[in-house]
This record gives C-alpha cells, structure tokens and sequence, in this order.
C-alpha cells in the first residue's frame, strides 16, 4: 500500500512536470540583465546607480542580504521551529521581506521599473518555497514511516493542489506588484495570529486539558482489558458508501465521512494561496480539513504534508524551470546555518520559557507583521513603526 | 555576476576537480560528483554533531509520540472513538513538536547544498544542458541534485567505515529499536479477530 501511494504520487508529480513544460512554454519571466536594462539609471528614487556595489542578485546598489542577519534571523526560526512548532514557513518569509531590506528596495521601482519590482517579489517568493519545500520534503517522509499517509484523501487534496499550484505561478509570475503581495502576506500573519493565539486561550487549553483526561481515563482502562482482546472484526480504511457528494468510510471500525468536493475545492484555494504567498500552507490545510471537511486529525497530518510537497515541487519548478526566476544561494545557505543553530538552542531555552509564552511571543510578533504587512502593502504607509 | 570573497577564496580548489581528465563533459560531472560529495560529507558531520547536543530532547519529544501514538491505535481497535480522537489530537501536537524539531535539525545536513550551489551559479550560470528531444535545456542545479543524492548514496556505502559514524550508528540503532515499539495502524491488521487472519 505504501510503495503504491509513493508510486503514484512519483507519477502525479511527473504528470505535473510534464503538463507544467507543455502548456507553459510561451510564458517566460524576464532575465535580471532584462530587468536592469530596462530600468532608467542615475541617482534618483527608482533609479539605478551602475556605479554601485551589486548586491540582491548582482543588481547595483541593492541592499547586500548580509549573510550574518540571515544567520541571525534564521536562529529565531530555528528556535521557533524547534519549541512552538510550525510556522516557520511564514517567518523566513517575515525574514526575506523585512530584516534584508529587500522590500523596501523593491518598492523604489514600483513606477519607474515594474519588471524589476516584479522581478523581486518572485525571487523572495523561491526562496521561500526552497525552504518550505525542503521541509515538507522531511515531514513526509517522516510521517511515511509512521504510516500515516492516506491514499484517497491525498488524491483528492493533490489533484486540487497540483491545480492551484501550477495555475498560480503560471498566472501571476511577472504580473504581482510588490506592495500587493506585501498587503496578501501580512492578512496571511494575521490568520496565524488567530490560530495560535485561540490556542493560548482558555478555551483552547481547555480542548487540550479534556484530550488529557480522556485520553488518561482510556490509557486505564487499556490496562486492566486488551484492546486486541475484545474480538471484533478489525480492517483498515473500508468504503461502506460513494457518492458525488459523500464518501463515508470505516477506519479500523469507526465510522468517518466527508465531502469528496471539499478536498479538492479546499486543495485548490490553498495550494494556490501557498504558492501565491510562497509557503507551505501546512496551517492552513489542518484546520480546514479537520474542521470544514470534519476528518480526524489522523487522516490529515500526513496527508496535508504530501500536498504541500507535491505543490511545493510544482511551484519551485513552475517558478525556476519555466519562469527562469533567480535565487540568491547564500542567503538560503546561511539561513539553513542559523536555523540548524536555532534549533539546538530551543531545546535549551525551553526548560526556561514555557512553550504558551513562547506562543504568545510569536503571536504579539505576528499581529505587529501583520499591521505593518496589511498596511503598508494596501494603503501605502505602515501604521506601526518604522513608518 | 562578480564572485564574492568566500567563494574566491574555494574556488582554485573547488575548480581543480572540473579539470581533471580533459574532456569537458566527464570533468563536469567529476567535479560536480566531488563537490556533491564534500556537500553530503559536511552535512553529515554537522548533522551528526546536531544531533548529539540534543539528543535529550529528543528522547522527550520521541517517548511523548510513542506513548500517545499507541494509545490512538489501542482506542480504535477498541471502537473507542472518542478515547481515540482524544489520544491521536495529542500524538498529533507530540508528533509535530517531533517532527519540526527534525525539519529544524535537518538543516545541519542541508546547509552545504545552497552554498555549494551558490559556487556552481557564478562558474557555471551560462551553462545549459539539452533535454533531448524536448527543445528544452537545463541548467547547473538539475545536473547538480540528481549527482549530490547519488554522492549521498555513495557515501552511505562506506559511511560506517569511518569510526566517528561508526559510533554515530550505534547510537542510531538504539532509535531503531524505538521507533519499532511504535504502533501503527497497519500493526491492527495482524491482531486476532481480522478476517485475513482468519483460517
């Protein structure tokens, strides 16, 4: 079962390569030489100055991602990654956007050069996926070897996703000003604000307080009676009914159902998202699936990293392969440098900060990137400092 | 694109190995082979390194997993559902604290790649490999990845020849024989009462 799910979802990826080369072969993002060359030169606001130091990409007078802020930043995502868990999709992507100046640089040429501002804003969105991508590619694997990937399901999420991501790319490559995405990204920082600030709160303690006890109270009745003992008839993932609109199934004899549409509709708007904003969507497929499509948490985990894999592959090559967009390596490589760091340090600091502090210090983090983000990206001005 | 310091600094060494027999296309993929194994042999060490600074964690991280992962498996086979949505919601957050630990940690292994690939821009940005009967070409990093997990596979052969892994190994075979405690649902497959199992 398992060497099938991975065959055909080799084949799937493949598919999509294949699909990705042969309708896309006539869109074709411009070359950083194309870009420069395009952009008026001098001393200006939205200028460029050839005399200067290349930087980002070797273009002149960009702000040099200093490898040692990189270093820095990606310490604090390590270190977030290690101890809160997820999210650190979106914190390099907090990182690409603000802490290198790369934004701000982007912006100047907002008028004066779209093509480069453009050009910018698809080079930040790479970067992003090398690293989401890299990751996914780990958890899958790891929850592989937990056995915890479900074929059908995955189905319908990739076929959505697979959509999304190959469309997105091939649609806005090229096409989505800087400030916009700036404005897109920062919504998407507030949605995590509110997830993992419902998380710190009672109520979300509370849920996790009851899965305590309810999962005590089981773990002393397994010991006094065998759970392999009780003599029912045990199969694994049974379909007991399919129709367009429901798929009821039995798990090991528990009865769970969904809506095959909601995968794949919720697939699609997420990969397409993901890739829009460069990152995973890992968060964002758990809590849809687990609460709008009602599936348990076991189906979903392992599923929805597959998904994030197979549409993080598609969008890196959809970006790199067809749109020819560039990556600044060095700065990938010294963040992988600091999150290694980082996440030998949570361990550590852990036994100090408790994990909810932790949490509420990424939420105030995220609402602050999320004010700047929204602001700055749709009205032009940030409404908390820096202005 | 100019060279940066860093990678000036490598690249008479690194260049060395791209000029070995002559012959343009065989001296790519040598030089390349080498590069991808110095990038896996550097991952290795660092990730090894990594690895025994938090091994403690770890162990925390990977018993929580297990106890609440066979707890999930134990409430199904008993039809318990509400037992098993309450233990697998907590082998899910144990699991995912695990597992993005491991993310964060793999980079101790990754990290050599984007420097390694950084190097091969400047050299080789121009160079285009033809994807036969496509019209298509492509550039240094498809040549590259296919060559650094075949150099990682290479390596793995003679890894546990060199004492310092082959210390890390014994310590690894340790987690094996954990990861083996756990249950997984295919494990429910081979108890009594399945009708495969069934005479």
């Amino acid at each position: 079962m398992r060497k099938k799910t991975f065959i055909i979802l080799g084949v799937m990826v493949a598919l999509a390569v294949v699909a990705t080369l042969t309708l896309a072969h006539t869109a074709q993002a411009v070359s950083v030489e194309q870009a420069i060359a395009q952009t008026p030169k001098g001393m200006e606001k939205g200028q460029l100055n050839m005399d200067a130091q290349p930087g980002f990409l070797g273009i002149p007078g960009a702000p040099q991602p200093f490898w040692f802020y990189g270093l820095l930043w990606a310490i604090w995502v390590g270190w977030i990654f290690s101890t809160v868990g997820a999210f650190g999709g979106i914190m390099a992507g907090v990182g690409h956007i603000t802490i290198f100046g790369l934004a701000d640089f982007g912006r100047a040429f907002k008028k004066t050069s779209p093509m480069l501002n453009k050009l910018i804003t698809d080079s930040i969105r790479v970067s992003n996926q090398w690293m989401v991508g890299l990751s996914a590619l780990i958890s899958s694997t790891n929850y592989y070897r937990m056995g915890r990937i479900v074929l059908p399901l995955g189905l319908f999420l990739a076929g959505g996703s697979v959509l999304g991501a190959f469309l997105i790319p091939v649609l806005t490559a090229g096409k989505i000003k800087l400030s916009a995405y700036i404005g897109y990204f920062g919504l998407c920082v507030f949605a995590i604000a509110f997830v993992l600030f419902y998380d710190t709160t009672e109520k979300g303690q509370a849920g996790k307080k009851a899965a305590k006890a309810a999962a005590k109270a089981f773990e002393e009745s397994v010991r006094a009676k065998d759970p392999a003992a009780t003599g029912v008839e045990l199969s694994g993932t049974k379909i007991t009914s399919f129709s367009l609109t429901r798929v009821t199934f039995t798990f090991f004899g528990v009865e769970f159902s969904f809506n095959p549409l909601w995968p794949i509709i919720g697939g699609f708007f997420i990969a397409a998202l993901a890739a829009f904003l460069g990152i995973g969507g890992g968060f964002l497929y758990v809590p849809f699936l687990t609460s709008v499509a009602g599936l348990p948490m076991y189906i979903v985990a392992g599923t929805s990293a597959v998904a994030v894999l197979v549409g993080m592959i598609i969008s890196i090559f959809s970006y790199m392969v067809i749109k020819g967009v560039p990556v600044y390596w060095p700065l990938i490589g010294a963040e992988l440098v600091g999150i290694f760091i980082g996440s030998i340090v949570g361990p550590y600091t852990s036994k100090y900060i408790p994990d909810i502090w932790l949490k509420r210090l990424f939420v105030i983090l995220a609402i602050y990137v999320g004010l700047r983000y929204t602001t700055k990206g749709f009205l032009g001005y940030s409404i908390v400092p820096p202005f | 694109m100019e060279m940066p310091a860093f990678f000036r600094m490598l690249d008479p060494f690194l260049i060395w190995f791209y000029r070995i027999t002559g012959y343009a296309w065989v001296d790519f993929f040598l030089g390349t082979l080498v590069l991808a194994l110095i990038a896996v042999i550097l991952g290795e060490l660092t990730i090894s390194l990594a690895f025994l600074a938090v091994k403690k964690h770890i162990d925390q991280n990977t018993e929580d997993t297990v106890r609440y992962q066979n707890l999930s498996v134990d409430a199904i086979a008993a039809k318990d559902k509400q037992a098993y949505s309450a233990a697998n919601k907590l082998a899910n957050e144990a699991f995912g604290k695990s597992f993005f630990h491991q993310i964060a940690l793999s980079a101790a292994f990754l990290w050599p790649i984007p420097f390694a690939l950084a190097w091969m821009q400047y050299r080789f940005l121009e160079v285009d490999f033809p994807i036969p009967f496509t019209g298509y070409s492509v550039g240094y990093i498809a040549v590259f990845l296919p060559v650094y997990v075949a150099a990682y596979y290479l390596f793995k052969r003679v890894k546990y020849r060199l004492p310092f892994f082959r210390r890390m190994k014994v310590i690894l075979d340790s987690y094996e024989n954990q990861a083996k405690e756990m249950k997984t649902f295919a494990d429910l497959e081979t108890r009594p009462g399945k009708p495969a199992d069934a005479p």
